[in-house]
């Protein structure tokens, strides 16, 4: 198992976010959080990635336990994730925006940094080649000295997974990355995210566009109202009961839409 | 002659911008990380009294002492900067402001160190020491026609902007390495930088660090090359004319300070007569540009004009 | 005689707790360190001078010149210095903070040119009044700043818990997109705050001015770092804890002056404030927020 969530529960003053969720994510799996809004997808994300801490339970990565470490410490373990609401360096370039997401595969100091040892340059290096590396495998190749803000939309999401991507990760939490894509870069999404799986990252995937969903996924789990409601291959939940009257009570505009 | 042209008062002065240079740039190199420090007075305080002290009791060097008040405000920097920096943005600015008026209350208070609020004099100073020195390698500043304070303030500027070069080449290679990025990372973004592995602690504690380091060093230029210190150097005043460099200037880059603190330094000796009305032409100045121009008179898009009309200056010539 | 000492550190207490309550509304509401509240401060001081010293009028018209004059002072800097920054986009959080240090140094140098620099006699016909019990002296003056700040946090309390105007405020400070959603016209709420923190301020001048006899230019930069410090220590934007803090820096302050060192009085203020960061980040009265400080 590369993650394993053990009864995680977060309450935020006296409203639950979560409640004793537990769930698990075998290496090279695409694997999907879904569930109605406010569910507590991102809190979980947040639980994992230790921006804040879990109210009780626990959290192991490839067999170690990381909850209590500090958030960079647990990038630097080979988890990272993009947000929900885009939080790309905005004054920096494209290809900048991707080196920072190289910090934690890097070491050189302010004395190395200023004086250019050769060690320096060749860390530099290599850090600019998989990042235009990566930068390729994401389509934003000619952009690479645009600044970030002034990228549209759906490349915005694809420069975030790439900077993700390049902390060199084990497991990648990717926060609803077709919010806000039409269909093209939807399609064009699902290439990457199935491109990154043969490279063998394992993704933690929140999602609302079900097609998506469907499709890359080979395991769900839906939350609702903080609870696991069910978990299973997208076929299992596309039939369960529960699934299908927890989407349809709450979001059925979003489902015929 | 060259002695014709080197006017004491105009070498002074520059003198002067050179230490505000460095001042400015302390400032910049924290806010490069997006935390706001207003202690860098008292971190020049420091610098200077640590090293007037080290060369009037122990006969101490210059060059010995100015690293040595440096590295005591990088120490105290440590020391204030660590619990500080676990608060954000104005709590921040206000705690390292009560810490540059602990500083100066000590340096009123220590009479039996610091000659309390009289300040220190007689401090050895860098320009006679080194005519000094000439003189005993049997060079006399009248060979090359200059007078000896001509010869003093020139040597002194010599050495100032041999240290401001080689400082700017510093900040300028930090910012274009991983270290700097993970300053502008944190000051675009903490959350995502932290998500992204950049110990936010670390560099935000490193940055303080250099700017009392900073300042600390220009503390101690500044006590050897005036020969007298006082703790009113040191004041809330220095504190917010050391702000002014940086918001003026401009605080996103590197060149806004030196801008900055070159103009705040020329601006009372230039125009006489407003040195009398100097403060408050510095707080219009902060409340103007805080409504005008948040970022200070350069910033990145002006920089990026300036050397795109460069370059079609370079190809106007060749056509 | 440490029950006087107690006295005189109660009676400097509420003078600092009634100038750290016009910091804690500007940053309740506005979530601003308005920098200048202590120059503001000592504007209200100096026109105390000008009334009772110059014009030779009664204490009561210096009170209602100084809450004129610091109330405009502080319309114009919510004017001139707040209002322009404000709902601009990509305006730093430390602009305000800046732009309050500009009118800081502005009105710290325009008093040096309207009033002249160095000590300015505070003239007050009840100053030298007093009487004993026991062995204990008291002043007069001294229950007059008493029973004046008391009575003014009193009603502030008040206002803000039971009037509609107070109950806007308090909406204001706790959000103000909600605020202004429910109806309440949070510009105005936000130029009150400031005009009734620099009232407050200019009212404390005139307290500093009747407890020293003495008003100098310097004193506004002094009783701003101060106010800081207390507001730092009884938790940002917390009524309650500017009070608390206020009579505990007072007290603090009058009793290193009786039996240590009174060159350190100064730096009390500040050691405090680092001593309350390490170890109660929040304030003496503030809560903790999971996420830490906003």
């Amino acid at each position: 198992m590369v993650l394993k969530i053990n009864n995680i529960t977060k309450n935020f003053g006296g409203i639950s976010a979560l409640t004793d969720v537990s769930f698990s994510i075998k290496e090279g799996e695409i694997y999907g959080l879904i569930g109605p809004n406010g569910a507590g997808k991102t809190t979980m994300f947040n639980m994992i990635t230790n921006m804040f801490p879990p109210t009780s339970g626990e959290i192991t990565f490839l067999d170690e336990k990381i909850t209590g470490f500090k958030p960079h410490k647990i990038t630097n373990k080979g988890i990272c994730r993009t947000f929900q609401n885009i939080r790309l360096f905005s004054q920096m370039t494209v290809l900048e925006n991707v080196l920072v997401g190289g910090h934690t595969r890097s070491k050189s100091g302010v004395f190395s940094g200023v004086l250019r040892t050769k060690g320096q340059r060749a860390e530099e290096e290599r850090l600019r080649v998989t990042a235009k590396e990566i930068l390729e495998l994401v389509g934003l190749s000619e952009f690479e000295d645009a600044i970030a803000e002034n990228l549209a939309y759906g490349q915005q999401r694809r420069l975030e997974i790439a900077r993700a991507l390049a902390s060199d990760p084990k497991l990648l939490l990717l926060d609803e990355p077709a919010a806000g894509m039409n269909d093209t870069e939807t399609a064009d999404l699902y290439h990457l995210i199935k491109k990154v799986q043969e490279r063998g990252i394992t993704t933690l995937l929140i999602e609302h566009d079900m097609p998506l969903v469907m499709r890359l996924c080979d395991r769900i789990t839906v939350l609702n109202f903080g609870k696991k409601l069910a978990e299973g291959t997208p076929e299992e939940i596309q039939n369960n009961q529960a699934v299908i009257e927890a989407y349809l009570g709450s979001e059925g505009d979003d489902e015929s839409a | 002659m060259l002695g014709d042209f080197l006017n004491p008062y105009y070498l002074q002065v520059a003198s002067f911008i050179m230490i505000n240079i460095i001042l400015g740039l302390s400032i910049y190199v924290t806010l490069s990380s997006g935390q706001l420090s207003l202690g860098n007075a008292g971190f020049m305080g420091i610098g200077a009294y640590t090293s007037a002290l080290l060369t009037i009791n122990y006969d101490m060097p210059i060059v010995v002492s100015v690293i040595a008040g440096a590295i005591v405000a990088g120490l105290v920097g440590i020391l204030i900067g660590i619990p500080s920096l676990r608060l954000t943005g104005v709590y921040l600015a206000i705690a390292t402001l009560g810490f540059g008026e602990v500083i100066r209350v000590f340096m009123i208070n220590w009479e039996s160190l610091t000659k309390g609020a009289v300040g220190l004099s007689g401090i050895p100073q860098i320009g006679r020491e080194l005519l000094k020195v000439s003189r005993d390698a049997g060079f006399n500043p009248l060979d090359i026609g200059l007078k000896n304070n001509q010869y003093v303030y020139l040597l002194v500027l010599i050495i100032l902007v041999i240290i401001n070069i080689l400082l700017i080449w510093f900040l300028v290679r930090q910012n274009k390495s991983r270290v700097g990025r993970a300053f502008a990372a944190i000051k675009m973004d903490e959350k995502a930088a932290e998500a992204m592995g950049v110990n936010i602690t670390y560099y935000k504690v490193l940055s303080f660090v250099q700017g009392a380091v900073i300042s600390g060093f220009a503390g101690a230029l500044f006590a050897h090359v005036m020969g007298y210190i006082s703790p009113a150097d040191f004041s809330y005043h220095r504190a917010v004319e050391i702000l002014i460099f940086a918001v003026f200037g401009g605080s996103e880059v590197i060149w806004g300070s030196i801008f900055g603190a070159t103009f705040m330094t020329l601006m009372p000796e230039v125009l006489r007569f407003i040195s009398e009305y100097r403060y408050m032409i510095y707080g219009a100045i902060l409340i103007l540009m805080m409504a005008f121009r948040p970022q200070g008179i350069i910033d990145v898009p002006l920089l990026q004009k300036l050397q795109l009309s460069k370059r079609r200056g370079k190809h106007g010539s060749k056509n | 005689m440490l029950l006087e000492q107690l006295i005189n550190g109660i009676t400097l207490g509420s003078i600092y707790a009634i100038v750290a309550l016009g910091f804690t509304l500007v940053f309740g509401v506005l979530g601003i360190i308005n920098m200048a509240h202590g120059e503001i401060f000592m504007f209200g001081a100096f026109v105390g001078v000008m009334v009772t010293s110059t014009l030779g009028w009664p204490i009561w018209m210096a009170f209602l010149a100084a809450i004129i004059v610091t109330a405009i002072l502080g319309y114009m800097l919510e004017r001139f210095a707040l209002r322009p920054l404000r709902g601009k986009k990509g305006v730093s959080h430390l602009a305000p903070l800046i732009s309050t240090i500009g009118v800081s140094i502005l009105l710290e140098n325009l008093s040096h040119h309207l009033f002249g620099a160095g000590n300015h006699p505070f003239k007050n016909a009840f100053a030298e009044i007093h009487f004993t019990i026991g062995s204990i002296t008291i002043y007069v003056v001294q229950i007059v700043i008493f029973v004046i700040s008391v009575v003014l946090m009193m009603a502030l309390s008040y206002w803000l818990s039971k009037t509609r105007a107070g109950k806007a405020l308090r909406a204001t400070a706790e959000n103000l997109d909600t605020a202004s959603i429910l109806g309440v016209n949070t510009r105005q709420i936000i130029t009150l705050t400031v005009v009734m923190a620099s009232a407050m301020g200019g009212i404390a001048g005139i307290l500093v001015g009747m407890a020293f006899n003495s008003v100098n230019p310097q004193m506004g930069l002094s009783m701003g770092l101060k106010g800081l410090a207390i507001i730092i220590l009884g938790g940002m934007g917390n009524v309650k804890g500017a009070m608390a803090g206020g009579l505990i820096l007072g007290l603090a302050e009058t009793l290193i002056v009786a039996y240590g060192d009174s060159g350190y009085r100064d730096a009390i203020a500040f050691l405090a404030i680092i001593v309350i960061l390490l170890i109660r980040p929040q304030g003496l009265f503030g809560q903790k927020t999971s996420e830490g400080r906003p």
